[in-house]
C-alpha cells in the first residue's frame, strides 16, 4: 500500500516551495503534509484500514493518482497566489509591503484556497465521479455560469469594497475605483480623465523613500494604484494609453532632478495630457463633426457619447435645424442622460431602445457614434449594440446607405486588433440584467397594504405566481423576477458583455482631433501619436 | 388569487367560456371589443377565438344556402378585421372558412350532377390525421370537447351532428321553430354544406391546437448536436421546436430577451418560472423549460446579438404573421437579428404555423407595424422627459423575405419564394380581399 503512495507524497515537496516567498507560502503545505501521514498511520487501526485492505491494486493506483492530481492542483493554486499579486508590482516592493504582520491570515487563506482548488481542479469535465465536496460543487456552479466562449474574459470578480486594498493605495484612487465599478464614472474619456486626476493627487502626495529615486520608485507605487483600479473594473483602452504615457514621462525624469520639481513636471504633464488629448481634442472633434450636420438632417446615435453630445449641441447652437434619434440599450441606459441634455437644450429628440433600431434608422440621414476605442484593423470598439446600429445604417431596405461617422479622440486608438467581439471585451456583472427596473424603483416600492394582497402573496410564496404583468404590478413582479435566482438554476447563463466590435466596412469616417480619417488610417495615426 | 383573477380577466379563456352561453351577436361584439382592447393578442389566440366564433356563427345560421352563409361569414369577418387590422390571422381564418364554404358548395353542385357520394372529398386543406384527442388545445375549455368529438367522425352520424349544436343555441334566440323546418324536408345537399363546414372548422381548430407539435416534428432535421442556436422572444412554437430537439440532442441556445415588450415572458420561459401570459394560459402547459433537458441557455440583451452572431450556427425565429411574398411581421428587433445573421452568413429559420400565412402583399410596410406602450421604454420616473422627447415603442418589425432562408410550417420546410403556392392552396382567390 505504501509503495504507490510514497513517491506521490515526496515528489511534490521540492517543487512545492515557490521561489519568491518561501517563508509564508510553504507553510500551508507543511501544515497539510503531515496530516496525511498521520491519517495513514492511523488507518490500519480503524475502519478505514479494512477498506484499504479490500482495495484491489487497480483501485489503489487510482486512489494514488487522484491524490497526486489533487496535490498538483493545490500547488498550482498556490503558485498562482504568489504570482498574482507579484505580477503587477515589483517583487521587492511587494515583499516589503507584506512583511510580517499579514503572514498569518494569508496562510489561512492560502490553505483554504488550496483545498477548494484541489477539489475543483478539473473545471468542467469531471462532473461526477470524484467525491466532490460542498466547496467543489459551489465552484462548479460558478463555472457553469460562465459562458464558455467568453471564458477568457472572466477575470476575478469585480471588487465590492475597499476592504483588502493595499495600504499603498491612495484614498483618491480608492474612491475612484468604486466610482468606476458603479458606473458613476463611465465612458472611456471620463474614466481616463478621472484616473489621471486621481494619479495627479497620488503624485502630489508622494514622497520618495530613502535609497530609491523617484523615477524608479514612483512607477511601482503607481502600479499598486493601477492594480487596484483594474480589480474594480478592467481598465479601458484610454486608461491604458494614459498610464503608458505617464509611465514614460516618469521614466524620462532625470534622477538628479529634485523631487519637488519632478513632481511639478509630472503634474504639468498630466494636466497637459488631459487638455490636449481629451478636452481640446473633444472640442476640435465637435467643431469638425458639427460641420457635417446639415439642416433637415435626422441623426441617429447610439447610447450616450460625450463627444457626440458636444457635437450635436454645437450644431444646434450654430442654428442648424435637425432631429436626433437616440437608440438606447439595457442595462445602462446611457442614452437617457444624452436625451435629457439634448432635450434641455431644445433639440428635437426621439428616444427608442435597440429593438426599434430599424424604425429609428428608417428615416435617418446620418449616424453619429461614439467610441470606446478604435482597433488597429479599423474596427470600432464601442458599447454593445453599436454594431447593430451601424449595420442597419449600411443595409437599409431602400438600398441607400447612411453615412456612419465615428467621433473619437486619438487617445482611444490602440494597437490591438479584433476580428470579432469575442477577442476583446469586458464582462459585466450579469445580475445587472436581472432587475429590469432601476434600483430606485425597487426601493421605492408601494407599500403592500395600499396596493392589494397580491404583492404580499408573491413575497410570501417565494415563487412567482401568475401575477399579470400589467404596468401597475410590474414593480411587484420585478421583485420576484423569474431570473431572481438564476445562479441556482442549472444550465441557465446570463451574459452581459459591455462592448462589441463594428467591422471597419460599416464605418465611413472617423472624426479625430487630427482630422477626419477612414478607419484604415487608425494604425498610422496611432503610430504617429505614440511616437511623438 | 390566480383562479379568481383568471376568471375576471377578459381574454381568450373567458371568451370561449362565454361563447357557449351568450347569443351569437353578443359574442361577436364581445370578440370585437376584446380584439380592439388587445385583450386577446397572440396570433394563435386570435385565430382560435375567430375559429370558434365562426363555428358558432355558422351553426347559429339557420340558412342552408351557401351564398347566404358566405355573406354572413363575410359580414362577421369584415367587422372582426376592422376591429384589429394588424392581427392578420383573423382574416386568415375567416378566409379559410369562406374557402371551406365555397369548396363544399362546389362539391355539392358537382355531386348533384355526378350523383356521386357527397362528402368523401370534404377534407379540404390540411392532409393530416387528427386522431389525437390528448391535445392541449381543449384543456381550458372542456365544454367544447363533446362537440368536437361528435363533429369529428364525418359521415357516420349526420343527423346527430346537426342536431347536436342546436340544443345549445336553442337557448338564446329563435329556438325550435326553424330547425325542424330546415331539416325534415330533406334538402340533402344544402344541409350537408353546413355540416361539412362545421366539420371543416373543427379541423381548423384542431390544426391550431396541433400546429406547434407538427412543426416540432421537423426539429431533428434542423438542429444537430453541439449547435449554437439563437432565438428571440418567448414564442411557444420555437420553444416546442427546441424542446423536441433537446430530447435527442445536446446544443446551446442563446436567447435574446426582447426587451421591453416581451422580456418578462422571455425570462420566465428561459428560467422555467410559471409567469405566463394570460392569453396563452390555455395552451401552455409547458412541461419543462429547456434548461431542465440539459440544454445550456444563455440569456443576452438584444444589443449583444451582433457580438455573438459570429458563434451562432442557426437563428430560429418565431413570427407574428407571414406575408404572401415571404416577408414576415415579427416582434420588434427581429429584423436587426435577421440582418446580423445574414451578415454573418448564418442561416435563418422561421417557424410558423400555416394559419399565420396571410395572402396580404405588403405595399405599405409601416401600416403593418403596431406601436406599443411608450412607458415600457421610458419608465415612469423619467416622466419629466416625456414632455420633451418623442418616445417610440414599435411592437413589430417587417422582415423582408430575402433575409429568411427557410420557413418551417406544419406542412414542412419551404423556401420563402415558395410561400405563394401555399397561400394559393389555402385561400381562394375570391376571398383574398373580401
Amino acid at each position: 500500500m505504501a509503495e504507490p503512495t510514497n513517491p506521490a507524497l515526496t515528489a511534490p515537496s521540492p517543487a512545492a516551495i515557490p521561489a519568491s516567498e518561501p517563508q509564508t507560502q510553504s507553510l500551508p503545505i507543511r501544515d497539510s503534509k503531515p496530516a496525511k501521514p498521520v491519517a495513514k498511520d492511523a488507518a490500519p487501526t480503524d475502519g478505514a484500514g479494512d477498506a484499504d485492505k479490500a482495495l484491489t491494486p487497480a483501485e489503489l493506483k487510482k486512489k494514488a493518482k487522484a491524490e497526486k492530481a489533487a496535490r498538483r492542483a493545490r500547488e498550482k493554486v498556490e503558485k498562482e497566489q504568489v504570482g498574482g499579486p507579484a505580477g503587477g508590482a515589483a517583487p521587492g516592493a511587494g515583499g516589503a509591503g507584506r512583511g510580517g504582520a499579514p503572514a498569518t491570515p494569508k496562510k489561512d487563506a492560502g490553505a483554504g484556497a488550496a483545498q477548494k482548488g484541489g477539489k475543483a481542479a478539473p473545471p468542467r469535465r469531471g462532473s461526477g465521479p470524484v467525491g466532490a465536496g460542498a466547496p467543489a460543487e459551489q465552484k462548479q456552479k460558478k463555472d457553469d455560469k460562465k459562458v464558455a466562449v467568453f471564458g477568457h474574459l472572466y477575470g476575478q470578480q469585480r471588487r465590492t469594497t475597499v476592504a483588502g486594498a493595499g495600504k499603498e493605495v491612495h484614498p483618491a484612487v480608492l474612491a475612484l475605483g468604486l466610482q468606476l465599478r458603479d458606473y458613476v464614472v463611465c465612458g472611456s474619456s471620463a474614466r481616463c480623465v478621472a484616473t489621471l486626476l486621481a494619479f495627479k493627487r497620488v503624485v502630489e502626495s508622494y514622497t520618495t523613500p530613502l535609497g530609491t529615486s523617484l523615477a524608479r520608485h514612483l512607477t511601482t507605487h503607481l502600479s499598486h494604484q493601477i492594480t487596484y483600479l483594474s480589480t474594480c473594473r478592467p481598465l479601458s483602452i484610454t486608461q491604458g494609453n494614459a498610464i503608458r504615457a505617464l509611465k514614460l514621462a516618469i521614466a524620462g525624469i532625470d534622477p538628479s532632478t529634485p523631487e519637488s520639481s519632478a513632481k511639478a513636471t509630472l503634474c504639468d504633464f498630466i494636466d497637459s495630457f488631459i487638455r490636449e488629448k481629451i478636452t481640446v481634442a473633444g472640442q476640435v472633434i465637435a467643431d469638425s463633426a458639427a460641420q457635417k450636420v446639415q439642416d433637415g438632417d435626422v441623426i441617429v446615435t447610439f447610447a450616450g457619447s460625450n463627444v457626440v453630445k458636444e457635437t450635436l449641441l454645437l450644431a444646434h447652437n450654430q442654428g442648424k435645424r435637425f432631429r436626433v434619434s437616440i437608440i438606447d440599450s439595457r442595462p445602462l441606459f446611457e442614452g437617457k442622460s444624452l436625451a435629457r441634455a439634448l432635450a434641455k437644450a431644445g433639440l428635437d429628440v426621439q428616444y427608442t431602445l435597440v429593438h426599434a433600431t430599424t424604425h429609428a434608422i428608417k428615416d435617418a440621414t446620418k449616424v453619429f457614434l461614439g467610441a470606446h476605442a478604435m482597433t488597429s484593423n479599423g474596427g470600432l470598439y464601442s458599447r454593445v449594440g453599436t454594431a447593430l446600429v451601424a449595420m442597419s445604417a449600411k443595409e437599409r431596405a431602400s438600398g441607400v446607405e447612411i453615412p456612419v461617422i465615428v467621433c473619437c479622440e486619438t487617445v482611444k486608438f490602440t494597437d490591438r486588433v479584433a476580428l470579432d467581439s469575442i477577442v476583446v471585451n469586458e464582462i459585466a456583472d450579469a445580475d445587472e440584467l436581472v432587475s429590469s427596473l432601476p434600483p430606485q424603483q425597487l426601493t421605492g416600492l408601494p407599500d403592500p397594504g395600499a396596493n392589494s394582497p397580491a404583492p404580499i402573496d408573491n413575497k410570501k410564496g417565494g415563487k412567482p405566481t401568475s401575477a399579470a404583468p400589467t404596468p401597475e404590478t410590474s414593480a411587484a413582479s420585478s421583485s420576484t423576477s423569474p431570473l431572481a435566482n438564476w445562479k441556482d438554476t442549472p444550465n441557465l447563463q446570463l451574459l452581459n458583455i459591455m462592448y462589441d466590435v463594428t467591422p471597419a466596412e460599416y464605418v465611413d469616417m472617423v472624426v479625430t482631433e487630427m482630422g477626419s480619417l477612414p478607419p484604415s488610417a487608425v494604425p498610422i495615426v496611432h503610430r504617429m501619436s505614440t511616437n511623438l | 388569487m390566480p383562479a379568481t383573477s383568471l376568471a375576471l380577466t377578459p381574454g381568450l379563456a373567458s371568451f370561449l367560456k362565454s361563447l357557449k352561453t351568450n347569443p351569437i351577436d353578443t359574442s361577436i361584439e364581445n370578440l370585437i371589443s376584446l380584439l380592439k382592447r388587445r385583450q386577446i393578442r397572440h396570433s394563435r389566440s386570435c385565430a382560435t377565438a375567430t375559429a370558434y366564433l365562426l363555428r358558432s356563427v355558422i351553426s347559429a345560421c339557420r340558412t342552408a344556402d351557401p351564398a347566404k352563409l358566405i355573406e354572413r361569414v363575410q359580414g362577421v369577418g369584415r367587422r372582426l378585421m376592422a376591429a384589429q387590422p394588424r392581427e392578420m390571422v383573423v382574416g386568415n381564418i375567416v378566409r379559410r372558412v369562406l374557402g371551406l364554404i365555397r369548396d363544399e358548395a362546389e362539391d355539392d353542385r358537382e355531386a348533384e350532377f355526378a350523383l356521386s357520394d357527397v362528402g368523401s372529398e370534404s377534407q379540404p386543406q390540411t392532409p393530416r390525421a387528427f386522431d389525437d384527442p390528448s391535445l392541449p388545445l381543449n384543456s381550458d375549455s372542456p365544454s367544447f370537447r363533446p362537440e368536437d368529438r361528435s363533429a369529428r367522425p364525418p359521415l357516420t352520424s349526420m343527423f346527430s351532428l346537426l342536431s347536436h349544436p342546436e340544443p345549445e343555441h336553442s337557448l338564446p334566440s329563435t329556438p325550435g321553430s326553424l330547425s325542424p323546418g330546415g331539416r325534415l324536408p330533406g334538402h340533402g345537399p344544402s344541409k350537408d354544406v353546413r355540416a361539412e363546414v362545421l366539420d371543416g372548422i373543427g379541423e381548423i381548430i384542431d390544426e391550431l391546437g396541433q400546429v406547434d407539435d407538427q412543426i416540432a416534428a421537423y426539429a431533428l432535421d434542423h438542429i444537430h448536436s453541439n449547435e449554437i442556436i439563437l432565438t428571440h422572444t418567448s414564442s411557444t412554437t420555437v420553444q416546442k421546436f427546441l424542446l423536441k430537439a433537446a430530447a435527442k440532442r445536446k446544443f446551446t441556445v442563446i436567447h435574446a430577451e426582447s426587451y421591453p415588450n416581451n422580456h418578462e415572458a422571455t425570462h420566465a420561459t428561459v428560467s422555467g418560472g410559471s409567469m405566463h401570459d394570460d392569453d396563452n394560459l390555455g395552451f401552455e402547459t409547458f412541461q419543462k423549460p429547456l434548461i431542465e433537458h440539459g440544454i445550456t441557455v444563455i440569456l443576452i440583451p438584444d444589443s449583444a446579438v451582433f457580438a455573438l452572431m459570429s458563434r451562432v450556427n442557426k437563428v430560429i425565429l418565431g413570427t407574428h404573421s407571414v406575408l404572401a411574398n415571404g416577408g414576415l411581421v415579427a416582434a420588434a428587433g427581429t429584423r436587426v437579428i435577421a440582418r446580423a445573421a445574414k451578415v454573418h452568413q448564418t442561416p435563418i429559420v422561421v417557424v410558423s404555423g400555416v394559419y399565420k400565412l396571410s395572402p396580404v402583399y405588403p405595399f405599405d410596410f409601416d401600416s403593418l407595424i403596431e406601436y406599443g406602450d411608450a412607458s415600457k421604454v421610458l419608465s415612469y420616473e423619467d416622466g419629466d422627459l416625456v414632455d420633451q422627447i418623442d418616445v417610440q415603442n414599435p411592437i413589430y418589425d417587417y422582415v423582408p423575405a430575402e433575409l429568411v432562408d427557410l420557413y418551417i410550417t406544419n406542412l414542412g420546410g419551404h423556401a420563402p419564394s415558395y410561400l405563394y403556392r401555399i397561400v394559393s392552396d389555402h385561400y381562394r382567390k375570391e376571398d383574398i380581399s373580401f
